[in-house]
């Protein structure tokens, strides 16, 4: 398989990417228990305190620069039902904003895999994601923040779990899997959410926007028109 | 002149102004309806593409550890025969199983590719045995999750177990059934075909024989059954007859005479034998030595003569 099992212990850390991980407040426990998920997948993050979401959007920037973070992943919670999560590169951008949907945390029993704490991930994409311009830049900025950076001091030597994105539906669909066998067995680690694309600006948290989901119907949209069904089913009854 | 209802354009355009623009020919009669601009998707592809070249970063392919793939070929659908190519559209993202399968199979592909390039780069991927480390899930966890998965597979054993003991007593109770209802139906038959031939209706014993094939089993069959049927009749003959004068049609009545002149007259009981015998050894001459032994001289005479 491979000559030595000790790593290379003189090797260097020089991608330096951290990711800061936080979250604004009013967020459910669901979305807090994703948010400490990726935390620990990812050694390269840094965590910190909930942020009033009354404050403008920038500010974080300036938070990111100074925790020394080049990238950001910044959970925002409204109406304590919907989560946003926004995808960035601090201080020039680009930023991404999605509608996070079907989360399964780590704690669930039914991802029955494990891996190594801190132990870095193989990414694996969807052939579409090379075809349009908005899902390339997409997959940079999924690499550069998801991928471990080789020999980073938190992070352990064996490649044991894989990521992977995967359009469907106009939506990108995260799973994470354990590597068991060479052959490519796998088992389900989690956690597990889905990501539906709102905008793509160009600065960071800011900026002209680069392009803008025909597909995405807010949530309060999509509320509305399912209560105006109902709403419209019941008339004709009380007409009776 | 007709306008819609929009109160923003009644106040932007004037009187004056709509009639100048319908001399122009700008305007037509009738209803003229604001049109809503339709809603335009940013999609600066070019802006895109600039931003992209700006912040990508040109690290080594170990740096990144990232792959672009296809799904690995799909084994179930080989086996069942179908059509292996698959196109990207095929997915139905409601369809739960499919799309999880698609998702494993990406992944698969993945590690196929990317594990030989790993291993010349002499990356581990497997974590040797004695290698402990804190691993994502805590052993709590883990065994949390061993044990629901035990539970499941009890449970269903346990279900298993519950509906075949089920099913097997349901088919026991009819087996059951039947056999009883076989048997009720021969004795029935049986005894109907007794109750024939004691009555006189048929003078055969075929219904002795029942299923037997063999010509032999079936005399055999009929004679033994046959005796035994006729001695158990005489037997129950005399005692029946007895026992139904005793107790027939009400018994015998209470209070009535018995030594009329018909008893008197009636001498069926009289054993002519028995009172011409003069043997002491019957009735009232009854004695306990009825059956003597000779005395010594007697025995001696009869031992002498004998030699």
């Amino acid at each position: 398989m491979f000559s030595s099992l000790c790593p290379d212990p003189q090797g260097r850390w020089k991608n330096k990417e951290r990711v800061l991980i936080f979250s604004s407040r009013g967020i459910s426990y669901r979305a807090r228990h994703l948010m400490q998920d990726l935390r620990t997948l990812m050694p390269h993050s840094k965590p910190d305190t909930k942020m009033d979401r009354k404050d403008k959007l920038f500010v974080i920037n300036e938070i990111c620069e100074m925790k020394n973070c080049n990238k950001c992943l910044y959970f925002e919670a409204k109406k304590k039902q919907d989560l946003y999560m926004w995808i960035t590169n601090v201080p020039h951008g680009p930023s991404a904003k999605f509608l996070i949907q079907n989360i399964h945390t780590l704690d669930e029993l039914k991802l029955t895999g494990n891996c190594l704490k801190g132990s870095r991930p193989l990414l694996s994409f969807d052939p579409t994601f090379d075809k349009e311009a908005h899902h390339r830049l997409l997959k940079e900025l999924f690499i550069q923040v998801f991928s471990t950076p080789h020999y980073h001091p938190k992070s352990q030597p064996f490649v044991d779990h894989i990521f992977t994105f995967t359009i469907a539906d106009n939506r990108i669909w995260f799973r994470n899997y354990q590597i068991i066998e060479e052959d490519g067995s796998l088992v389900e680690i989690g956690p597990r959410f889905v990501l539906n694309l709102i905008k793509i600006f160009q600065g960071s948290f800011g900026g002209p926007t680069l392009y803008e989901n025909p597909n995405y119907q807010s949530p309060n949209m999509v509320r509305d028109t399912s209560q105006r069904v109902t709403v419209s089913k019941s008339v004709p009854r009380a007409k009776r | 002149m007709a306008q819609d209802s929009e109160s923003a354009s009644d106040t932007e355009d004037s009187d004056l102004e709509l009639q100048d623009a319908f001399s122009k020919g700008f305007l037509k009669p009738g209803l003229n309806v604001v049109e809503e601009a339709k809603k335009r998707y940013v999609n600066n592809v070019v802006g895109l593409e600039q931003c992209l070249e700006e912040f990508k970063k040109n690290i080594e392919w170990i740096e990144r550890l990232d792959m672009t793939n296809g799904p690995a070929a799909d084994i179930i659908a080989l086996t069942e025969g179908k059509s292996v190519s698959q196109e990207r559209s095929d997915i139905d993202p409601d369809d739960d199983f499919q799309r999880e399968m698609y998702f494993y199979r990406q992944a698969q592909a993945t590690v196929l590719d990317a594990l030989p390039q790993l291993n010349q780069q002499k990356i581990p991927t497997k974590r040797p045995d004695d290698y402990f480390a804190e691993m994502a899930k805590s052993d709590h966890q883990m065994h949390k999750i061993r044990e629901k998965i035990l539970s499941k597979q009890i449970s269903m054993e346990k279900s298993e177990k519950a509906k075949q003991l089920r099913a097997l007593r349901k088919y026991g109770k009819k087996v059951h059934t039947e056999v009883i209802q076989q048997r009720q139906k021969e004795k029935k038959a049986m005894m109907t075909a007794v109750k024939k031939y004691q009555k006189g209706l048929t003078d055969k014993l075929d219904f002795l024989e029942g299923d037997k094939v063999s010509s032999k089993t079936k005399k055999e069959g009929g004679k033994g059954p046959a005796a035994g049927i006729k001695q158990n009749k005489q037997g129950v003959n005399a005692k029946r007859k007895y026992k139904n004068e005793k107790f027939g049609f009400g018994g015998k009545k209470r209070g009535l005479k018995w030594n009329t002149k018909d008893s008197h007259d009636d001498v069926s009981s009289f054993r002519s034998k028995v009172a011409h015998s003069k043997s002491n050894s019957f009735g009232k001459g009854r004695k306990k030595n009825a059956n003597k032994r000779p005395g010594k001289r007697t025995r001696q005479k009869k031992k002498n003569q004998a030699r």
